[in-house]
């Protein structure tokens, strides 16, 4: 480092002459290439939407009474909730129908992850074979859940085994990569360690990487099993999977009869918060220990 | 006293142009208490990591009793490894895991696959490990998780996972770098204790030339890659350590004056 002249010292004393000097400096804030680019996109952005919303071909629709309809329409969902076409049992009986195949497929997608996830984990395995199953499974995730149920559907027919095996690979892909890059997390220090103690791989895999690895891989896996829950929602309606889905399917594009649409919404939404508060204290458990 | 090591000739080249070690060539005696000294990028580490192999060398013969190292397949280099014991800077140990669970990895190498994998050790081998944790003075810690210790109790650990391998030699790379003065003689009198009361053969790579000139039989000096001094602690001169750290006469910090014990 280089003096530059003598050391200022502090003194508590505002100066006038120096707070303004100051402040033109800070006011000279360099345009830097990135906050350009992004004024520019934001000014895109704002543009594109105002020349979509006035060209929409708005037919003969009213913008208050659409909104009000909707609003109507909403209200009925979900102030006025009833089930006529089937029972609430039933309801329940396809909620768990749904929650099975999330479950499902996580558990399959879990198990084949965590050895693919081994392999594909650079400390612990070789270079080139990290790359190529990283690779394999980056280009699996590119396509979404549903394609890959259409997907297998070609061989297995539209139903609920096209939805298990096409949501199980996309399970595995999506949970490879968050295996694997928590099993790159460990240092190298430790699996040096138990090499040059004459451990061989799998005492070394289990005896150190998963253990150091573990918090990381339930929650992971629990996020999927949320997604996984959605998309076994979707897989009902789109796929003929069963469960849940298909009934609001059914409610929907069939009887067209929103109350009930409204009802099976709020079965999901249950299921779906008791899923987030389970997971959350599981993830609670889980940091206690760690 | 028999040789129980013998490096031969030993070089190793990294990539195109660094040449880590040239024509390294040293024995070391049963019970010995070895240590390497040399500057940064000298060349220790390597040397070390030759020895067991976590380094294959490029060249040269590595002889640890009576086998020949270098030759071993993967199933015969595993049951050499077990008779040597690591001790690395950084502990390397696995933080989630209790200090016993720790201690207790020192016999992955004995035993099968599964029971190694599923940690199913014998009543025997945890009385082992806690007999070794209570020499040195962890027996409070046993359950602790590895990572709610100091520095100089994780490096005891280190210690007693090399410990329970039932080695013949172990190996430390620099076992007090990352320790406070106090640990640190702690660490060096525990390695010395190891040496002198149960016979295991040490070979330390140290920074510090008065801790190594006070705890060693034998000091080699490395440099580039070769050794420049192979001779006792008590014979090293001022001028034999200048030349192992290519300085200046009078440019280093270091007390030869009694430092020599034993
Ligand atoms: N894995 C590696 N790949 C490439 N070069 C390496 C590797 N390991 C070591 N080297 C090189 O070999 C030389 C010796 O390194 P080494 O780590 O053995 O030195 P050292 O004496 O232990 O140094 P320090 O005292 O800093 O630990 C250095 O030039 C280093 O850059
Ligand atoms: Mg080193």
């Amino acid at each position: 480092m280089q003096a530059e002249g003598p050391i200022k010292t502090f003194s508590l004393q505002t100066d006038k002459f120096l707070d303004n000097q100051l402040r033109e400096r800070l006011s000279k804030k360099p345009f830097s290439k990135s906050s350009i680019a992004i004024r520019t996109c934001g000014l895109l952005l704002i543009f594109l939407t105002i020349y979509a919303f006035i060209s929409f071909d708005y037919k003969d629709v009213n913008f208050i009474d659409a909104l009000l309809l909707t609003l109507d329409n909403l209200g009925k969902m979900f102030f006025e909730p009833h089930l006529k076409h089937f029972s609430f049992s039933h309801a329940l009986f396809q909620v768990l129908v749904t929650l099975g195949l999330a479950f499902l497929t996580t558990i399959f997608g879990a198990i084949i992850a965590l050895l693919l996830g081994l392999l594909a984990a650079e400390n612990i395995s070789s270079k080139p074979l990290s790359v190529v199953i990283k690779g394999t499974v980056a280009l699996i995730r590119a396509v979404p859940t549903v394609l890959w149920v259409l997907i297998f559907a070609v061989a297995a027919g539209l139903g609920s085994v096209a939805a298990v095996i096409g949501m199980t690979f996309h399970s595995i892909s999506y949970l490879v990569k968050a295996y694997s890059e928590s099993f790159e997390e460990l240092d190298k220090g430790a699996i040096e360690a138990l090499q040059a103690s004459g451990a061989n791989w799998w005492q070394i895999v289990f005896q150190a990487v998963i253990p150091s690895s573990i918090t990381y891989m339930v929650s992971w896996t629990f996020l999927r099993f949320e997604i996984n829950f959605a998309v076994a929602v979707a897989m009902g309606a789109a796929a003929g999977a069963g469960g849940i889905g298909f009934d609001m399917f059914m409610a929907s594009g069939f009887y067209f009869d929103l109350r009930e649409i409204g009802a099976i919404t709020y079965f999901i939404l249950i299921v779906a918060i008791c899923l987030e508060i389970f997971a959350t204290r599981i993830k609670k458990k889980l940091k206690v220990l760690s | 006293m028999t040789t129980l090591l013998e490096v031969k000739n030993v070089s190793k080249q990294f990539g195109k142009d660094t040449k880590a070690l040239s024509n390294v060539t040293f024995s070391v005696k049963e019970g010995e208490f070895v240590s390497v000294i040399g500057p940064s990028g000298a060349g220790k580490s390597t040397l070390l990591r030759c020895i067991n192999r976590m380094v294959d060398a490029s060249s040269g013969e590595i002889i640890f009793d009576d086998a020949y190292v270098h030759q071993l397949n993967k199933k015969e280099l595993k049951k050499v490894r077990t008779k040597i014991g690591m001790i690395f800077q950084h502990y390397n140990l696995v933080n989630r895991l209790s200090v016993i669970e720790n201690t207790l990895h020192g016999r992955l190498g004995y035993k099968s696959t599964l029971a190694g994998a599923l940690g199913l050790y014998s009543e025997d081998e945890k009385l082992q490990a806690a007999r070794i944790l209570q020499i040195l003075g962890l027996e409070e810690q046993i359950y602790k998780r590895s990572d709610q210790l100091s520095g100089g109790q994780k490096q005891r650990v280190g210690i007693a996972r090399a410990l329970i391998q039932d080695p013949k030699l172990l190996l430390c790379d620099e076992p007090i770098a990352s320790l406070d003065p106090n640990s640190s003689k702690i660490i060096m009198d525990h390695l010395r204790n190891i040496c002198t009361s149960m016979g295991i053969t040490v070979v330390v790579n140290l920074h510090q030339v008065d801790v190594a000139l006070k705890y060693s039989d034998r000091i080699i000096g490395v440099n580039s890659g070769k050794v420049v001094f192979d001779g006792t602690a008590k014979s090293i001169t001022s001028n034999d350590i200048h030349q192992i750290y290519g300085s200046d006469e009078g440019k280093l910090i270091f007390d030869l004056g009694g430092s020599h014990v034993s």
